[in-house]
Order: C-alpha cells, then sequence, then structure tokens
C-alpha cells in the first residue's frame, strides 16, 4: 500500500472523528485533487462506511428496502373511475409523505403499507448486529421415523428430523418414533396425545407407546394423571384410554408410584391395569399389542417404497414435459460409469453429464441414487445449448453445511450475458443472478437476488427441495423451499437480460475458465443432489409445490 | 402505464433506492447526519419533480443528479461550516460515487460476511465506533487503552474488512 493511501486513510480517520484540523484537511484534499488512485480508494473507504453506518443502528432508520414490495405486478387495466383514481392518488402521496416523515424523524422501525393490494409496501429493517455468541438450538428430543402419519388439527405437522420442545405432540393416526435426549425412545402409536416436559419426562393423555429405555437412559419417566412410571432399564408398553391405564413390562423392570405414594415394580412378563377408580389389577404382559421397533421399521421400509413408487410414476410423466431443457434423475444408483444420464425424452444422450470427483450415494430412498459432492473440485460438467427466456431451477438436495462463501446448486462456467448463477450463500440464502450486460460496459452486471436465510443447522443432511423461478416478461423471481414461497422480488428492467442461455455448466460447483495453474475459488456443494430439473419455463406456485409433493422422502 | 401505476412505480423506485442514494450521498460529505439531511432533501426534490419521472427511464442516473445537486447546495449554504470536501472535488468524484452506491447492497452483504469473520474484539471495536457513533477516544476510555492504540487498531480493521469485502465482490462477479 502506498504512503498517501496510508496517510489519507489516517485523515480520513481524523475526519469522521472531528479531530481533523485545516491543514490535515486541505492534506486530503490535495491528495483527492492529484491522485486518481487515491479518489478510488477514497470512494470504497466511504462506500465501507456508508455500508458500516447502514449496517449499525447508529440512530440513522433508512428503509431496507431489500424487503421492499417489489413485487408490485401492475395494476389491474380496467380504467378506474376518475373519483377513485383521485383518492388512490391521495392515498399515495399520503403514503410517500409518511415515508418521508418516517425517514425524517428516523424512526422508521417496521412500516407496513398494504392499502394497495398492487403495490403493497413492505419495509422492514433487517435485524441488526452480528452473532456474538456460540450458536444455540432448542428441544428436548427429536422426531425419527414417521410413517403413515396423520396430523390432527391442533399439531403443526413436523418433519423427521425436527426437534421437540415441551409441549404437546399428536397424532391422529400412523406412528410416530420419538428420541428423548436422555436416550430414551418412544414408538407412539395415533391415536395418541403426549405431553413432552423435558428431555427425561412426558405425560401420555391418551394412545399406546412402547418406550424403550437402554440403561444410560434410567430413570425416564411417564405420567398418567396422577401416576408415574418410572423406568429402571427396560422396555415396556403403555396405554391409556378412558377405561383406564394399561402398563406391561416386555424387559427389565418398571416402578409405578401411584398417588398414595405407594410403590410397585413391576418385572419382565407382567402388567399392570389402573381402572379409573383407581383400583390396580395385575395381568400378564402381552408384548405383541404394541408395535415394536422391528415392526415399525418394516412399516417405516413400506412407506419408502411406496413413496419411491409415486416418486417413480411421476418422474416418468415430467421427463418428457415440454418446457424442460435439463433434468437429471440421478436413478441409477448401481451404475459404475461416470456419467449423469440425461432422463429428458425423447432421449438426448447429448445432455449426459459428467461426473468428476463426486461419489454415486444413496438419495433420498435407499433405491435411488444420488452424488455426493465433497471436494474442492467434486462436481457434474453438462452442456446445454439454445436460448431461452423464463427459467425454472428445481432441486433436491441434502446439504451437509455450507462451509463455502458460495455453495454452488447450478452455475454456468464463467459469468456472460444471460446465463444464470444458482448457488447458497454461506448465510443460508439463495442466491440467483444473471448477468443483463456484456462484461465491457461499464453498467451493473446484474441485480443479484436473494431469498431470506432458510438454512438451520437442524436442516443439516436432510433432503430439502429448493427452487427457484424467474420470470423475464415481468423481472419477477421467486425462491421456494420445500415446495413454499420464501420470497419474491423484482429484478428492474435495466437489468434485464433479453435471452438466457446456459452452454457449458457445472452442478454442485462452478467452474471458471482459468489458466491451468491458476488456483480457483472454492464453490463446491458440501452435500448431496438426487433430482434437478432445469424449465424453459416461469413454473407456478402450484407446480413447484407439486413437484415437491411427489418428492418428498 | 396510466398516472397512478407510475406513480406506484415512482414510490417503489424511490424507496428501493435509499440505501444507494446514502451511499452516493455519504461519500461524498463523509458525514453521517449531514448524509441523512441530504438524502432528505433529495427525496423532496424528486417527489415535486415526479413529473419528470419516466418508468422506462433509469431511476438512478436522475436520482444521483440531483442528490449531486443537492450535496452542492448543501456546501454552498454551510460556507461557514467545515466540509470534508469542496464543490470541485464533489464535480470530480461525483460519477465513479455513483459508480459505487449502484452496487451497495451488494457490499453491504459482502460486508456481513466479513463482519462474522472478524476476531470478537475487532467487531467489538467496529461496533462501538460505527454502531454506536463512539469517538475514537470515547472507545480508547472504555476499553483503557490510548487514543492512538484505538487509531491504529481501527486502521487496521478497516483495512481488512475492505480486503475481505473486495475479495468476496470480485468473486461474485
Amino acid at each position: 500500500m502506498s504512503g498517501r493511501i496510508e496517510e489519507l486513510e489516517l485523515l480520513l480517520l481524523a475526519w469522521e472523528d472531528g479531530t481533523l484540523d485545516d491543514d490535515g484537511l486541505e492534506r486530503l484534499r490535495g491528495i483527492l485533487r492529484t491522485d486518481e488512485a487515491a479518489r478510488s480508494h477514497f470512494l470504497q473507504m466511504q462506500m465501507l462506511t456508508a455500508a458500516l453506518r447502514l449496517e449499525g443502528d447508529a440512530g440513522l432508520a433508512l428503509p431496507d428496502v431489500e424487503t421492499l414490495g417489489v413485487d408490485a405486478a401492475p395494476p389491474p387495466r380496467k380504467a378506474p373511475p376518475s373519483r377513485d383514481r383521485a383518492r388512490r392518488a391521495y392515498r399515495l402521496a399520503a403514503i410517500v409523505a409518511g415515508l418521508l416523515v418516517c425517514l425524517l424523524t428516523g424512526r422508521l422501525a417496521w412500516l407496513e403499507l398494504t392499502h394497495e393490494p398492487a403495490a403493497s409496501l413492505t419495509l422492514t429493517r433487517r435485524a441488526v448486529g452480528q452473532p456474538t455468541e456460540e450458536p444455540t438450538s432448542l428441544g428436548i428430543a427429536l422426531v425419527t421415523q414417521l410413517v403413515d402419519v396423520d396430523w390432527g388439527d391442533g399439531q403443526d405437522a413436523v418433519e423427521v428430523g425436527d426437534a421437540l420442545s415441551p409441549g404437546r405432540f399428536a397424532i391422529r393416526s400412523g406412528f410416530a418414533q420419538i428420541e428423548f435426549f436422555c436416550g430414551a425412545t418412544v414408538i407412539l402409536e395415533g391415536p395418541a396425545e403426549i405431553d413432552l416436559e423435558s428431555a427425561m419426562q412426558a405425560t401420555v393423555r391418551n394412545g399406546r407407546l412402547r418406550a424403550h429405555v437402554p440403561p444410560a437412559a434410567r430413570g425416564f419417566a411417564l405420567n398418567v394423571g396422577d401416576m408415574k412410571v418410572v423406568d429402571l432399564g427396560t422396555e415396556f408398553g403403555l396405554s391409556v384410554s378412558p377405561e383406564g391405564a394399561d402398563v406391561q413390562v416386555f424387559d427389565g423392570e418398571v416402578e409405578v408410584q401411584n398417588r398414595t405414594d405407594e410403590r410397585r415394580r413391576v418385572t419382565a412378563g407382567r402388567g399392570l391395569v389402573r381402572k379409573p377408580g383407581g383400583e390396580i389389577e395385575e395381568t400378564a404382559a402381552t408384548a405383541d399389542e404394541f408395535v415394536d421397533f422391528a415392526d415399525l421399521e418394516a412399516r417405516a421400509q413400506n412407506q419408502q417404497d411406496s413413496r419411491y413408487a409415486r416418486w417413480k410414476t411421476w418422474s416418468e410423466s415430467i421427463r418428457s414435459d415440454p418446457r424442460l431443457i435439463a433434468c437429471y434423475m440421478f436413478d441409477e444408483p448401481d451404475s459404475r460409469r461416470r456419467v449423469l444420464e440425461s432422463s429428458l425424452l425423447p432421449t438426448n444422450p447429448e445432455l449426459d453429464g459428467a461426473i468428476v470427483g463426486a461419489r454415486r450415494v444413496p438419495g433420498r430412498w435407499d433405491h435411488k441414487g444420488a452424488l455426493e459432492f465433497k471436494r474442492p473440485g467434486d462436481q457434474v460438467r453438462v452442456q446445454i445449448p439454445g436460448e431461452y427466456g423464463s427459467l425454472t431451477f428445481a432441486c433436491w438436495a441434502r446439504i451437509d453445511s455450507l462451509d463455502r462463501w458460495y455453495n454452488s446448486l447450478f452455475l454456468t462456467d464463467g459469468y456472460e450475458q444471460g446465463e444464470p448463477h444458482w448457488q447458497i450463500l454461506d448465510s443460508g440464502k439463495i442466491h440467483f443472478s444473471i448477468r443483463a450486460h456484456e462484461r465491457k460496459t461499464k453498467e451493473a452486471p446484474h441485480r443479484v437476488i436473494q431469498s431470506p436465510s432458510f438454512w438451520k443447522p437442524a436442516l443439516s443432511g436432510r433432503w430439502i427441495h429448493l427452487a427457484t423461478v424467474f420470470d423475464i416478461e415481468t423481472g419477477r423471481v421467486s425462491h421456494y423451499l420445500n415446495g413454499r414461497v420464501l420470497n419474491r422480488q423484482t429484478i428492474p428492467k435495466t437489468l434485464l437480460p433479453e435471452q438466457t442461455r446456459i452452454g457449458a455448466a457445472a452442478i454442485g460447483n462452478w467452474s471458471m475458465p482459468t489458466k491451468p495453474d491458476a488456483p480457483f475459488a472454492i464453490r463446491n456443494l458440501n452435500g448431496r443432489i438426487d433430482e434437478l430439473l432445469l424449465f424453459s419455463a416461469a413454473l407456478g406456485d402450484d407446480e413447484i409445490r407439486d413437484i415437491y409433493e411427489n418428492g418428498k422422502p | 402505464m396510466d398516472q397512478t401505476s407510475s406513480t406506484e412505480d415512482f414510490i417503489r423506485q424511490l424507496a428501493e433506492h435509499q440505501n444507494r442514494l446514502y451511499g452516493y450521498v455519504y461519500s461524498l460529505v463523509g458525514d453521517h447526519s449531514r448524509a441523512a439531511d441530504v438524502v432528505q432533501e433529495t427525496n423532496l426534490v424528486l417527489w415535486r419533480k415526479i413529473g419528470e419521472f419516466d418508468s422506462d427511464k433509469p431511476f438512478l442516473p436522475w436520482a444521483f443528479a440531483i442528490a449531486r445537486f443537492q450535496v452542492l447546495a448543501h456546501l454552498r449554504d454551510r460556507k461557514r461550516e467545515r466540509m470534508l470536501l469542496d464543490e470541485s472535488l464533489v464535480e470530480t468524484l461525483s460519477a465513479e460515487a455513483g459508480q459505487q452506491a449502484t452496487q451497495i447492497d451488494s457490499l453491504r452483504e459482502a460486508l456481513r460476511q466479513c463482519l462474522q469473520r472478524l476476531q470478537p474484539d475487532h467487531r467489538d471495536l467496529i461496533e462501538r465506533r460505527y454502531y454506536r457513533s463512539m469517538s475514537v477516544a470515547d472507545v480508547a476510555n472504555a476499553l483503557d487503552r490510548t487514543v492512538s492504540a484505538v487509531k491504529v487498531a481501527l486502521l487496521r480493521v478497516r483495512r481488512q474488512l475492505a480486503g475481505c469485502v473486495q475479495k468476496r465482490l470480485a468473486a461474485e462477479s
């Protein structure tokens, strides 16, 4: 760094701090007058300071415009009566006035203007500041298996891998396997209702369950009304209904504590029924009334098979969708070829991808294939000819972690006019961009459209569906996670390319045409992909939802 | 486009470009509260000139041109106050300032990532100075360090941030 630049930085720091004297100010201006490089550097420093000010909450409250409702389609084309128009104009003026007043008073923290359906402006301020503490998570138990579950009305759908916090957990039918953080595993058979209280304790309101409690989890307790079933390292069944509570011990021993503080031990092969009146009756255990772990496993396998079959049927039909320009189903798990077959119909081997580095691994289902991207060079090379307009990207991915600045899903080599880049930032946002202008022009190359951050560590290792729709007519970009819209934003007309193209591209990585000995940016995905669809059209919300519903594992 | 939707479009663009306007103005006046004032004045002038707004033409060059006038007017109106730049420097720098300000959203995104990678005590320094607007002397006081030590540290952290941000931006395009 040149001495003048260093001097400039010092002077600028003093200026910002209000400690720069007149000589210093004149010196600063002198440097700027005579040194072009210093001018550029000066502007970079200033822009960085401005960005820092915008990031911080230094009493200023400019609206964060990234989330502004740029979704506004042109209003309906019917000519409104003039009075209505005047009223709308008045209302808009009021909105602007309100906006300006808020800016002036610096109080615009969160402002939602929804009077105009066509121009609903939502101004939100981004949460300020950076995490300064170790990341935390919540929960006392994990859902590890769900088979044919029908969620009742009161329960939000939960997915395998979700952590459960204290509170009600209910299923109307089907089976749910819950692993408490203490190590106890419970299989619930619907209809069942249970209140999770801690990693060691729950209250069963009704339903049938089997609990397996290894030695490490000894002391795990289930409450039924005022009765407490404490496990002493064993496997037992518990059934709760209006007719009473039925405890059956299959292995080991449990202790049943009653309201009267009476304690009874129940040993393997024995059971105990408590009638609604409180009287207790001893019985023999009948283990086959309770679904066991092997049985659940078999049912889970059945469910897998039927979901795989459903996906298979759907995938056969989507392959001939005329809007598809690339389609990879990754469904050749046993293949030893280093080729990713194009699944497009009619078959076109020209679209086959070349696997570099990536390993064949199981996909969403055991018998379906996927590719795993781990090392910096891992990728699938493809060549997709043609020129297009709107584009839709959709893929099933299992991300282990987002440890690169940019984690690639699908990127064209290099980045020329009309070429899209689809990737995920380390902050967990889907990052879509398409180059609008040639490299030579001075104009901005593109407008990046990002989703809000969807990533949380609990998603690691789970299959998720990601999609992004780019509508070239309106410039609108929509991001989706698991069939639901994350957000929509519009690329301004001036930053829209006329056409889109793919050409040479990579799945799971980015290839920059560089000299053979030049280092390259590490952007590989750390995870798996087992389906990638690319359409030359802007698919609707329903269609994205459909892809998700037919493909969820 | 009828008038109402043109007005809607104007409002949307105006709001969408607030950060870019702030970046542009800040880089030329080098002071947060002045920059916020000038952006406000610029908003008002743009609103008054809504008749000149053409939604088929790029909004930013128009807005930057008006912001530049407002910066110059601000310099003239406050002759007695000390300003960072004089009129001729504002003229010299304004074109490139506009180009850089256009990218402020990418810059902020990059900055966020880079801030997360700072050592905690360095990030603390940045937060005190820029988020809480503490003077260098106050920061030095609070951390029980000398003013010159804080200055050196700030310079170093800023340089580190600038380097990281430039790398990220280069990686993006």
